[in-house]
């Protein structure tokens, strides 16, 4: 069975590289920025007016993050058959329940301000709920041939 | 729904491996498929009954609750 809407098995590497990229990032501007940089981040400053230095870096970041997610979620695997595909779309499903499971408990649970952290963890935490559960049963089929 | 596949991968002489490979697919499958953990697609069923030269019924058969 083929399956469309994949990237190239090596782009998850590039995937690995980019989340480094911005693990880097995020270190040195946190070190040389400290507090202000982070209120900066977190939208409570007037530095989060729309293209400004602090949002240009949000966007830069959070892009750099998503792409790396992405490739790494998306990428086919050294053998992508049938029951791969069936994987795929279970995690998929799984990580749909998981996602909508912590943005109801981030809604009951949070208020004012605590909203922004709400977007930011949420551009990324389906996908990671995708990749973590997606390579926990990929992890445990190839266990099984032991 | 259970196969034969283990016994006429026997009759036959070839490995997981060798079976995965004539099938276009991995190892992996080829094993969740023997031990009931994955029915394969009509098209992966017809393809390996073709590797054994045999009716798709003859290696496939339907359980009892299918």
């Amino acid at each position: 069975m083929r399956s469309r809407y994949l990237f190239p098995y090596r782009s998850r590497f590039l995937g690995f590289l980019l989340i480094l990229a911005h693990i880097v990032i995020m270190y040195i501007w946190r070190r040389g920025f400290h507090v202000d940089a982070d209120r900066e981040l977190h939208g409570i400053s007037d530095g989060m007016a729309l293209f400004s230095r602090g949002h240009l870096f949000f966007i830069a970041t959070s892009l750099l993050v998503l792409a790396g997610l992405f490739l790494i979620a998306f990428s086919k695997e050294k053998v992508e058959d049938e029951q791969i595909a069936q994987l795929r779309l279970d995690s998929l499903r799984w990580a749909i329940y998981f996602y909508y499971l912590t943005l109801v408990l981030s809604i009951v649970f949070t208020s004012g301000i605590d909203y922004v952290d709400i977007l930011r963890i949420n551009t990324w935490v389906p996908l990671l709920f995708f990749i973590v559960r997606f390579r926990w049963v990929i992890f445990r089929l190839n266990r099984s041939l032991v | 729904m259970k196969n034969t596949i283990r016994i006429e991968r026997a009759i036959k002489d070839i490995t997981q491996a060798d079976l995965a490979e004539r099938v276009g697919v991995s190892r992996q499958t080829i094993n969740s498929i023997e031990t009931n953990r994955y029915i394969p697609s009509s098209v992966l069923a017809l393809k390996i009954a073709r590797v054994f030269n045999k009716p798709v019924e003859e290696i496939f058969i339907l359980e009892e609750g299918d």
